[in-house]
């Protein structure tokens, strides 16, 4: 019995060797089920037909990020997953992912030149990249229309200081006393931009986050002083969860977000008028600043079949792919080749609006959206700060002073 | 003696506040919660009682509309060359000369650019908006309404699902009624905006319910996922209350009136089993499924249970508490009912199918709907278990998937709310109709039959 359930074993592991490529991708749920989905349906298996490699999606309906860290230890991860930039450093780290450049050298229709640079730099890791940047986002200024016309004051532009900024959202702010300027969302992951535009850099050269620099204390109080003044406010106090709803409440004139809030105003507020232009520029040092936030295709250093692999990322990451993305209005693909794009071009909203948050990229003082291997940890005590301050429960000084203590207790860890 | 008498009442009023309050406190929640799931806003603040989707003048117009334009009054639809005639009435200050509204069929669905993809005809390139005029004025004390009215035609050879409308005044002329109640309004007063004027009763109402049927589908095989989880669910529930009726009533029949050596180690293992929390034992369970069974499962040609239905109900065939309670009724049990059978020469097997489990009805009743309930609501291990396709999640894991969907980016809580309530609905159906057995079970009153 002994025997034939051993041979019985063999055989099984024979077949499962011999037997067709199974690459499984691992990626978000909701609706990145569908679009992914779509695109396997469409781009990547008539690619694929008689390699006899079969590519499956496996959405996680999970955090992403658990998930992934789980799977990768208990050996049973996907052999191409996302890769959020934002952990992306703590999983290469460790170790888990495969790095590409091998792959990359032979490869003919993949190059790393062909990805936006700093895209790609946000997944490389002293030269050598662990991940292709699929899509990426940046903030820009979405404004109404109307609530402007309204007021009869100019438009944001691509010119804005901080300065013509502020009047503009002033003079707005000033029709009504439940309509307000700027959305001010207590989170880093908006407010960081602006400190970005001043100067301000989350590492200085000793790898030291000091929450004492001039320019994040300048931009700091900044953006808590429009919430003192009622020209800006906090979304929750207009018992909106974020920034997009609180355009969409028509209750705020300007919103920070990326091209994320042009499906969620499709879906609440379809009539907007709404537009978009860079984010304002600091007018001491004459920048702006950004936040890039990106998703990489990443590939499992455990994974059996990695040449496969590498083949399923190049059609996920191919020049046909990524226009069907862009077109969609599913994402702002990674190509740089896209900023020619006749599809930018177009006299409609979404178009222009996506087209600004590619700009954004590219202009001032961009900086991704990670914290080396502290991840989201770095950002929770300037958050707290952050409501702290505009919620009247600590004056900046107080809770500048408290997030640093509490930044460098992460940080010592 | 009034005075006892009015403290009875004063008693009784008390103790019926009492109930009330405590009603009120439990149900008030749950019923705004399903009032929630029907409105177009369901986190709009101020909260409001008034939703559009329960007033009969809506049911009446979008019945009407729908049946007008083709299609079936209860499930919505337009028609090729279906045609839907609408009002829509303003009000204008007076002085201020009321215009015509601008309708506009915009090319939009429900759902985002996810849900685009899977449109193939789009009601704004087919729908033609025909003879807009003014068809009545009624002044008032300080100012005028004016009723407009026009037709929808559909120009297109197919019937159109989802058929959105935009109209759009100047400034300072306001919206007062329509045919059917417009979903939202926008531009500060400004725009009415539908989702679907030719949505049907059903999906009129039910809108976020049939969202979550509609927009979660699988694009490999087209099915509708949020159907195939419930049928899921149903089916893992139904298999695990098999099997724990079977080996619980079986283990604890043994248990409690068989003798053999081993039997008092064997209980007393399984309630040690009971004591450890199952976060100790969960990774040593999950290496256990991955491996299959330490590589037995490959015997039957499988290399690993993780990600299949096999390794949940092999993990989860029965749990010592269900033994411990068959155990503790069967012990209750007369032996007399047993020892007569045996004096008639019946065996072991037949005096446990034919006398003890018959007679365990009560408690397997209990049993029951306790495994259902706990198979229906588990979440963390079917969602460590079961990781892909999204074909295969039970319900609790497709909630958290439309969590992901629709509240992750958008905040769009009218699905989510829609979701969860359905999953509410088979918990209460079997207690309702378990209900007698639930009490029962409880107190083991079955003992005294």
């Amino acid at each position: 019995m002994k025997r034939l359930s051993l041979a019985l074993l063999v055989v099984f592991l024979a077949a499962s060797v011999a037997g067709a490529q199974h690459i499984r991708i691992g990626g978000f749920g909701g609706n990145d089920t569908i679009i992914v989905e779509e695109m396997i349906e469409l781009f990547v298996r008539p690619a694929l037909e008689g390699t006899g490699i079969t590519v499956q999606y496996e959405p996680v309906a999970d955090d992403f990020q658990r998930y992934i860290i789980n799977a990768l230890s208990a050996g049973t991860a996907p052999d191409l997953f996302y890769m959020d930039v934002l952990w992306a450093g703590s999983l290469i780290q460790s170790g888990v992912v495969e790095p590409l450049n091998a792959y990359l050298e032979k490869s003919t229709v993949l190059k790393p030149e062909d990805i936006i640079p700093s895209l790609l730099d946000a997944f490389t890791v002293d030269g050598t990249i662990y991940g292709i940047p699929k899509d990426f986002n940046t903030l820009a200024v979405f404004y109404n229309k109307d609530l402007f016309d309204y007021a009869g004051v100019e438009y944001p532009n691509n010119e804005d200081t901080w300065d013509t900024f502020y009047a503009k959202l002033e003079q707005v702010a000033a029709i009504d006393p439940d309509i307000y300027g700027l959305a001010l969302q207590p989170e880093f992951a908006r407010f960081g931009a602006l400190a970005f535009a001043a100067g301000f850099t989350p590492f200085n050269a000793e790898g030291k986050s000091d929450l004492s620099d001039p320019a994040f204390v300048e931009a700091i109080k900044w953006y808590t002083g429009m919430a003192e003044t009622g020209v800006g406010v906090m979304p929750q106090d207009i018992s909106q969860g974020w920034g997009g709803g609180a355009l969409a409440s028509e209750q705020v004139a300007v919103a920070l977000e990326g091209a994320w809030i042009i499906g969620a105003l499709k879906s609440d507020a379809p009539n907007l008028q709404y537009g978009a232009c860079l984010m304002p520029k600091h007018p001491g040092t004459g920048q702006r600043g950004n936040f890039v936030y990106t998703v990489a295709w990443g590939m499992n250093a455990a994974s059996a079949h990695k040449e496969a692999a590498f083949q399923v990322l190049e059609i996920l990451t191919s020049p046909e792919v990524q226009q069907w993305v862009l077109e969609r209005g599913l994402a702002i693909p990674s190509r740089e080749a896209l900023a020619d794009n006749p599809y930018f071009q177009q006299d409609d909203p979404e178009a222009q609006a996506n087209y600004v948050v590619f700009l954004g990229a590219s202009d001032g003082n961009v900086l991704p959206f990670s914290f080396g291997s502290y991840g989201g940890d770095w950002t929770g005590p300037i958050d707290q700060a952050l409501s702290a301050v505009m919620s009247k429960q600590a004056t900046v000084e107080e809770a500048l002073q408290e997030a640093q203590q509490r930044l460098d207790a992460v940080m010592g860890r | 003696m009034p005075s006892l008498q009015r403290r009875r009442w004063a008693n009784v009023a008390a103790i019926y506040c009492f109930l009330l309050l405590f009603s009120v406190a439990f149900m008030g929640p749950f019923v705004f919660a399903l009032l929630s799931s029907l409105k177009d806003n369901p986190t709009g603040w101020p909260p409001s009682l008034v939703v559009n989707q329960l007033k009969p003048s809506n049911w009446a117009a979008a019945y009407r509309l729908a049946k007008e334009g083709g299609g079936s009054g209860l499930m919505g639809g337009l028609g090729p060359g279906g045609q839907i005639s609408f009002e829509i009435t303003y009000y204008t200050q007076a002085g201020q000369e009321p215009a015509p509204p601008e309708v506009v069929i915009p090319r939009r669905v429900i759902g985002g650019a996810a849900q685009a993809l899977r449109v193939e005809h789009w009601a704004s390139d087919y729908v033609q908006v025909v003879d807009l005029q003014e068809v009545g004025r009624e002044p008032l004390e300080d100012g005028l309404l004016t009723t407009y009215r026009f037709t929808l035609v559909n120009t297109a050879p197919v019937t159109l699902g989802e058929v959105p409308m935009d109209l759009t005044v100047p400034m300072r002329q306001q919206f007062v009624s329509a045919t059917l109640a417009p979903n939202r309004i926008e531009r500060l007063g400004r725009t009415q905006s539908w989702n679907n004027v030719s949505a049907g009763l059903l999906p009129y109402v039910f809108a976020n319910y049939a969202r979550v049927f509609r927009e979660n589908y699988s694009v490999s095989t087209g099915k509708q996922l949020f159907t195939l989880w419930i049928r899921n669910s149903l089916f893992l529930a139904a298999v695990r209350v098999l099997t724990t009726l079977l080996f619980a009533s079986m283990a604890g029949y043994a248990l409690a009136r068989l003798r053999f050596p081993g039997r008092t180690g064997i209980f007393a293992f399984m309630l040690f089993s009971m004591m450890i929390p199952g976060q100790v034992t969960f990774i040593s369970n999950y290496l256990v499924l991955r491996d299959g069974i330490f590589g037995l499962s490959k015997l039957f040609g499988v290399s690993t249970l993780l990600n299949t239905y096999s390794g949940l109900i092999i993990s989860g065939l029965v749990g010592a508490s269900s033994v411990f309670i068959m155990k503790q009724f069967f012990e209750r049990l007369p032996a007399s009912l047993e020892e007569s059978a045996r004096i008639d020469g019946a065996s072991t097997y037949t005096i446990f199918w034919r006398i003890m489990f018959p007679l365990a009805r009560p408690a397997l009743g209990a049993l029951t709907i306790l495994t259902f309930q706990s198979v229906w609501n588990e979440f963390f291990w079917p969602l460590v278990v079961i990781t892909s396709p999204a074909d295969k999640y039970p319900l609790t894991i497709g909630l958290l998937n439309l969590q992901r969907a629709y509240g992750a980016a958008t905040f769009d809580w009218g699905p989510i709310l829609a979701g969860t309530f359905i999953s509410a609905l088979p918990v209460l159906v079997l207690f309702i109709v378990f209900q007698q057995y639930f009490v029962e079970g409880i107190s083991f009153t079955g003992t005294k039959g």
